[in-house]
């Protein structure tokens, strides 16, 4: 009788410990799970505010004024476009 | 040895307490345990909400999920507006101890006057002030590397229109809360906003979170927006505007650009302009989107409508002469004249030459009704259907009101009003094949349904006037353009400003291209030019042409007229 008491006693304290020993564990793991997903959307946003930077270093305007003013290029006209069929063959000036 | 004591039998420990003393005793102590036991079902099982709660306020907290702003693209995937991170800054100002030189340099780094911020710091018994909202996250870097006490940041997000000034008026900006307060922001502000979502969480005492309780609420994102809006046809457009604006000493212009197939807003183009990331002081003028809310008389914009109407009702051919000398005509006691006297007139010159004679010749014969039927079947004195928030109808009287000499007016353009865009739109009648159709500012694939106002012959000859009117010979030959045939109408007109007419004008020109199989629709709009200048043929027409240049070049439509070329062939070295 005693030895079946010392024996539950011994399981319910090893029960006991495991559980408290589990809950521990499953707090660590969330608690890097949610660190992990802050950082999925800190860089998220961040790819974002740089994917806009990018957009705005490549605005239009911002590039025609580059292109125009320190690159000395200008704007195309047809009659200074070569226009080519499919079949690389350039076009014969009556179709045009 | 020692023998055992009979305590029992000891004379000395022989109690002379009654026995009932200690039972007593006993049973006040089990009645002591009792109610301590009471107690504590008490307050652990049937009555534990109170405690539960103060120990879920020491570390359960809610956590807001925020959820991201839909973001804006244009047609070709390109970004028009966005969220990015933008702290924002405040302080407990007792607890700031910071050195005179952290002040300034704090101050210049959140780009507020010192004095303000000093005063924004003064009160003591405030345990919270903003000291600016919405910062830029480098500032923000580099003021958290200060290290000061006592200032703290908000997480907060702020829209950034990376086409700035030219894409304003279509893209339009939230306020501080990020909710839209113009254009496609305000429109479409239900889709964008998205909805936060919760999740309760239990911290430990470092402020961990270690466990999630109950169900997560998860955020839902606002929907992403595609725009019908091509940002380089749009920006072109703009900047084309605004080169005319200034040259010309106007006070304002505006330019639309619509696919002729699709019935898509490809530019929407106004000045002045504000830059949407960095509104300060910004005035009414520069705030309204021009080509959507200014209605003005649209002029002779509205004489192919009546010579497409007398042509449909077989009335006259393209052919048929109509007199206009001597360049007067009275109706009911009122006389209207052509700036300049023509003569004898077929009815594709009075197009071409923009006569008020023999368009009000050829209005009279027709009835009010069928007048208004075919101006208001172009959209005329109707809200355009569009996903905008601010567009404007116009007017357009019943045709039962109408008297003699108003019916006359109606069919050179006044007498009404309609906006730019409404303008644009209703030529969409002889460009997509005598069908007017709706407008979107969203991007749409397929070709869109038209309602038919009139046939395609009609549509198709109509076009070869417009197309006379901007050659030589018409009244804006400055609308050609190199490479693409175009066609299209000017107008100017004096503005109304109480009951009379000012001598400020107003010139625009709408037309299409290419004009045998359309393309895009421009319509250009200058408000008041004042140097020297001021018809429609003069001063919006080069514009027109300018836009319609670069877009069909950026849709990639070969040109259909012959251009001599100018490329110079490299020279082939001959060897030997």
């Amino acid at each position: 009788m005693t030895r079946l008491n010392l024996l539950l006693i011994v399981a319910v304290l090893a029960s006991a410990f495991w559980l408290v020993q589990v809950q521990y564990r499953s707090r660590v793991l969330y608690s890097t799970i949610y660190q992990a997903e802050k950082e999925s959307r800190q860089l998220e946003v961040n790819r974002e505010r740089l994917e806009a930077e990018l957009r705005t270093q490549g605005a239009a305007g911002r590039v025609e004024r580059i292109a125009r003013e320190r690159m000395q290029m200008r704007t195309p006209t047809p009659a200074i476009t070569q226009y080519v069929t499919r079949s690389g063959a350039a076009m014969p000036e009556a179709a045009r | 040895m020692s023998r055992p004591l009979p305590l029992a039998s000891s004379p000395l420990l022989a109690s002379k307490v009654p026995p009932w003393r200690s039972k007593l005793l006993v049973g006040l102590l089990v009645a002591g345990f009792g109610v301590l036991v009471a107690r504590a079902v008490w307050i652990q099982v049937v009555r534990n909400d109170f405690f539960q709660r103060q120990g879920e306020v020491r570390f359960a907290r809610t956590l807001e999920l925020p959820a991201n702003r839909g973001r804006i693209f244009d047609r070709n995937g390109l970004l028009l507006a966005t969220s990015v991170p933008a702290p924002s800054v405040w302080a407990i100002p007792e607890d700031v101890d910071a050195t005179p030189e952290q002040l300034a340099r704090l101050a210049s780094l959140l780009e507020i006057p010192l004095p303000e911020l000093k005063k924004k710091l003064a009160d003591d018994d405030k345990t919270f002030v903003w000291l600016k909202r919405q910062v830029d996250e480098s500032a923000w870097q580099k003021i958290a590397e200060m290290n000061l006490r006592g200032i703290h940041e908000r997480k907060e997000y702020r829209r950034k229109y990376p086409e700035g000034e030219a894409a304003a008026h279509v893209v339009g900006f939230t306020n501080v809360e990020n909710i839209g307060q113009e254009g496609v922001e305000l429109f479409f502000n239900k889709d964008l906003g998205g909805r936060n979502g919760s999740q309760r969480v239990i911290k430990d005492r470092y402020g961990r979170v270690i466990e999630g309780v109950g169900e997560q609420v998860p955020p839902v994102d606002g929907r992403d927006l595609q725009l019908s809006i091509d940002s380089k046809v749009q920006f072109f457009a703009w900047q084309k505007v605004r080169d005319a604006v200034l040259q010309n000493r106007a006070r304002a212009g505006s330019a639309v650009v619509l696919d002729a197939i699709t019935g898509e807003v490809l530019a929407l183009a106004n000045y002045p302009s504000y830059v949407p990331d960095k509104r300060v002081n910004l005035s009414g003028a520069q705030l309204r989107n021009i080509a959507l809310t200014d209605t003005f008389e649209p002029g002779s914009t509205m004489k192919p409508f009546v010579v497409g109407l007398a042509l449909e009702t077989g009335r006259v051919k393209p052919s048929t002469p109509i007199q206009t000398a001597p360049g007067k005509i009275t109706i009911t006691g009122s006389t209207i004249s052509d700036a300049h006297p023509h003569g004898v007139l077929t009815v594709e010159e009075v197009i071409q030459k923009s006569s008020n004679v023999g368009t009000v010749k050829m209005a009279m014969q027709m009835e009010p009704r069928e007048m208004w039927e075919v101006f208001s079947a172009a959209g005329f004195g109707q809200k355009p259907q569009l996903e905008f928030p601010g567009a404007v109808g116009g007017r357009l009287r019943p045709h039962k009101s109408w008297r003699p000499i108003e019916q006359a007016t109606m069919s050179y353009g006044y007498g009404l009003s309609a906006s730019l865009f409404q303008m644009a739109r209703s030529y969409t009648v002889f460009a997509h094949e005598g069908e007017i159709i709706d407008a979107t500012m969203l991007k749409r694939e397929q070709p869109a349904k038209g309602v038919r106002v009139f046939t395609p012959e009609t549509a198709r000859t109509m076009r070869r006037m417009l197309q006379m009117a901007a050659g030589p010979g018409g009244t804006a030959p400055k609308a050609q353009t190199v490479g693409y045939s175009v066609g299209g109408k000017s107008g100017t007109a004096r503005k109304q400003e109480g009951k009379g007419y000012t001598d400020k004008y107003r010139a625009w020109f709408t037309g299409m291209a290419p004009i045998d199989n359309p393309r895009i629709i421009v319509a250009v709009m200058i408000d008041e030019p004042s140097n020297g200048q001021f018809y429609g043929g003069a001063v919006a027409a080069p514009v027109f042409s300018e836009v319609v240049q670069h877009t069909l070049r950026m849709m990639g439509v070969q040109p259909d007229v012959a251009v001599k070329p100018q490329i110079i062939a490299p020279q082939v070295q001959e060897s030997f």
